[in-house]
């Protein structure tokens, strides 16, 4: 394990500047009810503006319709729009991994079809990992997926699914031969399934506030052909970890109540603070400095061909933590009774994040799992 | 990456591979029973790596601030008991940079300057009074060097620590921070180049400390994973367990985090002023050494409580390094106020930024 200190070029600079530019000119400042992080509005003009910048699907290569451009500059876009709080909520998931897993393990003709809609910032995917018996024990799902000519049919169900109700397009792992005795991690595949197949049913999972973000989708003799397959039968275990490689680490692990402590120096403008909370400002930059600094690493880390997993599981551990705990100052230093209708945008904010951020350290594999791939990949370091 | 940006290979490996030599479990628990190890500093100084970033033309070793930090680093790591910032990157910076000439032997700082040592000028030559505390190895010192503010100028004056009254004194790890009395002792006028005063001085304490506790939060991280994966019990390596898992990770994560903001502190201050990153780099070394303190001690059980076994000797620096030029309040306060001062819309991009942003 290393993280090495690493420092943005010139050209780096440059698109965090433009990256900039179109914010302010899109969202200025102050003018917004800003987005907690990656849990943001889907506002799919939003999108296709990013997309028209080539900011959406932009590691992906140029043939497909993206940019080439490197995980680095990635990372400037996504921790410039999440800081912002813009509403990057329709291509999200597109644009972190499902995007990646089509052109690292599709079939030409997968990537033909999606990877340049993902780009434009068409299309809009819901992840499909846990059920209602398999949660952090991923390996158990039991959604099968059974032959039938041309394809396969569907049976089963699908919970917490993030957006199925807006989307167009879910990526299941499911399994298409039995459980084996001794290997659960066998039989699983990663399917691409059309969230609006006949026999697939979608129902809300009311969040803690009221608010509609997950949902159970239920499969109920859901057809999908041979051509959705993602990658080889029975490698979807292997896939799926992959995948959740790209999702780890990065600024969405972190930056999330961002856009609340700006938002409180903006409404204290040109009141006298007290001590304890300029120095809780200071705190919060230093260590945001730092785990930025850590998290910049990892990309960089993924640009010169490393799969730095170990590491991208101890900035995502962190860094969720760390939200939660920016959250807790604030709470416990700032006196007031806010709520999610409070006039001030700063104290709806707050409320907002009290409320959710529980969910930060249990979104996309828990702080316990990440603890347990973390602890084993720290074994056999030298001392 | 450029080129300033990256530390001599060598120095990392040769550093590494003295220290593991000579600064054992015994020799360090020695050197705390005898207040000095000087076969570890007789080593040391024979590599010429207390004297790296000094000038050759002023007696130093040469080479860059960022490879003295890496040594610091290692200093760190090793939990070598020997006065290296002192003699380097802090006293022996105010000596050249007032164009004095630096001992063969130790030299070590009035870390508050001015705040209990006081100095009067008297034509060319500075009368020193006073009792300055918590000054490191002052027992084995060679010079003993003070900045000062008077009139408007930094004062470096260099004393021989012949001249003074050390009382030894002790941190919580028991190296030597010894209390200094200074009875009217005469030095000559020595002036500081204009970049060199007692704030500066402040930013480059910190800095040191930062690159210490780097080493020394790793070090301990390492030895709490090899610990855990080592002890049996229930059947089992404990570090199998959840509950320890969830510590193990924490002081890498730390270790990690430490080592990042020290040497990204370092590289900036290698290139020119670095008050915003120096001042981030310890205040999150700070944080860090105290969560990592924590974990690391909890995973190690009662082991980790005794002398035997090594823990401490990292775990007592860190807790002695965290109060030592600048403790969390203050640098919280410090980052504060410039934060504050720049804005909402500023906020992002000094962390992005860091000192770049404060100009």
């Amino acid at each position: 394990m290393r993280f090495t200190p690493t420092e943005l070029t010139d050209a780096e600079l440059n698109l965090q500047r433009e990256v900039r530019e179109f914010l302010s000119d899109e969202l200025p400042p102050g003018s917004h009810e800003p987005c907690l992080g990656m849990a943001a509005r889907k506002d799919k003009d939003f999108s296709l503006k990013m997309a028209a910048r080539g900011w959406v699907g932009m590691a992906l290569p140029k043939e497909w319709g993206g940019s080439d451009r490197t995980a680095v500059d990635r990372f400037i876009v996504v921790e410039e729009m999440l800081r912002w709080g813009a509403p990057v909520g329709h291509h999200w998931v597109a644009d972190r991994q499902t995007g990646n897993v089509i052109l690292k393990f599709g079939t030409e003709e997968q990537r033909e079809r999606f990877l340049p809609a993902i780009c434009r910032g068409e299309l809009g995917f819901s992840i499909g990992m846990s059920e209602p018996d398999s949660g952090s024990d991923l390996a158990s799902v039991s959604t099968k997926a059974e032959r039938a000519s041309d394809g396969w049919i569907i049976n089963g169900t699908k919970i917490w699914t993030s957006g199925a109700h807006e989307n167009d397009w879910f990526v299941c792992l499911l399994r298409t031969s039995p459980m084996e005795d001794g290997n659960k991690h066998a039989g699983l595949s990663q399917l691409l399934i059309d969230l609006k197949a006949p026999g697939l049913e979608i129902s809300p999972i009311p969040f803690l506030d009221g608010s509609h973000h997950f949902n159970e989708v239920t499969f109920n003799e859901v057809f999908v052909p041979d051509t959705n397959v993602v990658g080889d039968l029975g490698m979807g275990w292997h896939q799926n970890t992959t995948e959740m490689a790209y999702e780890r680490g990065g600024p969405d692990r972190w930056l999330s109540p961002f856009s609340t402590v700006e938002q409180l120096l903006r409404e204290a403008h040109g009141t006298e603070l007290e001590d304890t909370v300029t120095e809780l400002f200071g705190e919060l930059v230093a260590r945001w400095w730092g785990i930025r600094n850590l998290s910049l690493s990892v990309a960089r880390l993924i640009d010169t061909g490393e799969a730095p997993s170990v590491e991208s599981s101890l900035v995502k551990e962190m860094g969720t933590r760390y939200e939660q705990e920016v959250i807790e100052k604030l709470v416990h230093l700032i006196d007031l009774e806010y709520s999610p209708d409070s006039e001030s945008l700063f104290e709806r904010l707050l409320a907002q994040c009290v409320v959710t951020f529980p969910g930060n350290t249990i979104r996309g594999g828990t702080i316990e799992i990440l603890r347990s791939v973390a602890s084993k990949g720290l074994k056999g370091l030298p001392t | 990456m450029t080129e300033d940006s990256l530390v001599d290979p060598l120095v990392t490996e040769t550093a590494h591979r003295l220290f593991s030599e000579i600064c054992d479990h015994e020799s360090i628990q020695a050197a705390e029973a005898r207040g000095q190890a000087p076969e570890i500093w007789n080593a040391f100084a024979e590599t010429g790596f207390p004297w790296i970033s000094i000038d050759e033309g002023a007696g130093g070793s040469g080479g860059s601030l960022l490879d003295a930090l890496e040594v610091l680093r290692l200093v760190g790591y090793h939990a070598a008991p020997i006065p290296a910032a002192e003699t380097g990157i802090l006293g022996g910076w105010l000596l050249a940079s007032s164009g004095q000439e630096l001992p063969d032997g130790i030299t070590t700082v009035v870390p508050n300057g001015g705040e209990n040592a006081t100095g009067s000028i008297s034509g060319e030559e500075v009368l020193i009074s006073g009792r300055a505390l918590r000054v490191p190895w002052a027992r084995i010192a060679e010079r003993i060097v003070i900045p000062l503010a008077i009139e408007d100028q930094t004062v470096i004056a260099s004393v021989d620590s012949a001249q003074c009254d050390i009382e030894p004194m002790t941190n919580m790890a028991g190296e030597p921070r010894d209390t200094v009395n200074f009875r009217n002792v005469r030095v000559p006028l020595a002036l500081a180049t204009p970049d060199v005063d007692l704030e500066a001085f402040r930013f480059r304490g910190a800095l040191s400390r930062a690159a210490l506790m780097a080493g020394a939060i790793e070090k301990m991280s390492q030895l709490t994973v090899s610990y855990t994966n080592d002890r049996v019990q229930f059947g089992r390596p404990v570090a199998k367990f959840q509950a320890v898992q969830q510590h193990l990770v924490w002081g890498a994560q730390d270790a990690a985090l430490a080592r990042m903001v020290a040497e990204t502190a370092a590289r900036e201050a290698t290139r020119g002023a670095a008050q915003f990153e120096i001042a981030a780099a310890k205040l999150v070394a700070n944080q860090a050494a105290a969560r990592a303190t924590k974990a690391c001690h909890q995973a190690h059980g009662a082991m980790g409580m005794t002398q035997e076994y090594p823990l401490h000797h990292l775990s007592r620096r860190l807790w002695s390094w965290r109060k030592e030029y600048g403790g969390d309040a203050e640098w919280s306060k410090w980052l504060g106020q410039v934060a504050v001062s720049r804005g909402a819309d500023q906020l992002y991009p000094l962390i992005t930024g860091g000192s770049a942003a404060l100009n």
